[in-house]
């Protein structure tokens, strides 16, 4: 089974309503730019992540487009607002057709 | 040379030397290369010379990078979040300077995005900023790279 795709998604398990909150994720991935080459100087094919799109209770918080620049295995912060109760979810897929989520809880106090 | 023009000499190379770093600091558009102003032009759709610098956009980054494969980079703006609309990054001598973007929502609650980079070599990492108002900013910080990680 090929790991590419999990996700990581950590969510403090309360906050108080009107906190901002930091939100942070993981994913593996090998992030390859398709500027590399190899050590027989072919290029390596690009692999990349795309987008990422963090919503919660199906509002959109933010979606993150990207190319090959961030780090083999990309680590990701943003903040969210806290404002109820419910669940926070990451939409993420790459350049070669991936689609993976990953959710988590938050409890809203 | 009598002592009068030696003295006048003399100060004004003392002069010299001291105001050179300030002249050699690079400015931003005469120093960023041209895929990065391509790179702007493509993604953010204006120019580069256009975008205004702020002091209102930090930028935490390493000032000598210990492994360029994975250099982390917060950006984090003053700026309340409804009057923000995108933030890009971009990393200047990178073969490809686009990093990222990102949308931002009320929902986020302020400007703020942390990750880590790949960089190919001693350059600035930037950061742009459209506002809802139709105007950009940016702030920009150098990263030290010893050894490309690209």
């Amino acid at each position: 089974m090929s790991l590419i795709g999990t996700g990581i998604l950590r969510v403090p398990k309360e906050a108080k309503k009107g906190e901002v909150f930091r939100l942070q994720m993981v994913i593996t991935h090998p992030m390859e730019p398709g500027t590399r080459k190899d050590a027989q100087g072919n290029l390596i094919p690009a692999h990349h992540l795309t987008k990422l799109v963090v919503s919660y209770n199906n509002r959109e918080v933010t979606t993150i487009n990207m190319g090959g620049a961030p780090s083999t295995n990309p680590f990701f912060a943003i903040t969210v607002l806290a404002d109820e109760s419910g669940v926070i979810k990451i939409d993420y897929e790459d350049n070669k057709g991936g689609k993976w989520s990953k959710d988590a809880e938050i409890k809203v106090v | 040379m009598d002592r009068r023009t030696f003295l006048a000499a003399a100060a004004l190379s003392v002069l010299g030397l001291t105001a050179t770093p300030l002249a050699l600091k690079p400015s931003f558009a005469s120093t960023a290369p041209e895929r990065l102003v391509k790179a702007v032009k493509e993604k953010v759709g204006v120019d580069l010379s256009s975008i205004k610098e702020t002091d209102k956009i930090m930028i935490q980054a390493p000032t000598i990078a210990e492994t360029a494969t994975a250099i982390p980079i917060t950006v984090e703006s003053s700026i309340p979040v409804d009057q923000v609309e995108k933030v890009w990054i971009f990393a200047d001598n990178n073969p490809v300077p686009y990093v990222l973007d990102m949308t931002v929502t009320p929902l986020s609650g302020k400007v703020f995005v942390s990750t880590r980079i790949k960089m190919g070599s001693t350059s600035n990492v930037r950061a742009i900023l459209k506002l809802k108002d139709g105007s950009y900013v940016m702030a920009a910080r150098e990263v030290k790279v010893t050894v490309g990680g690209c």
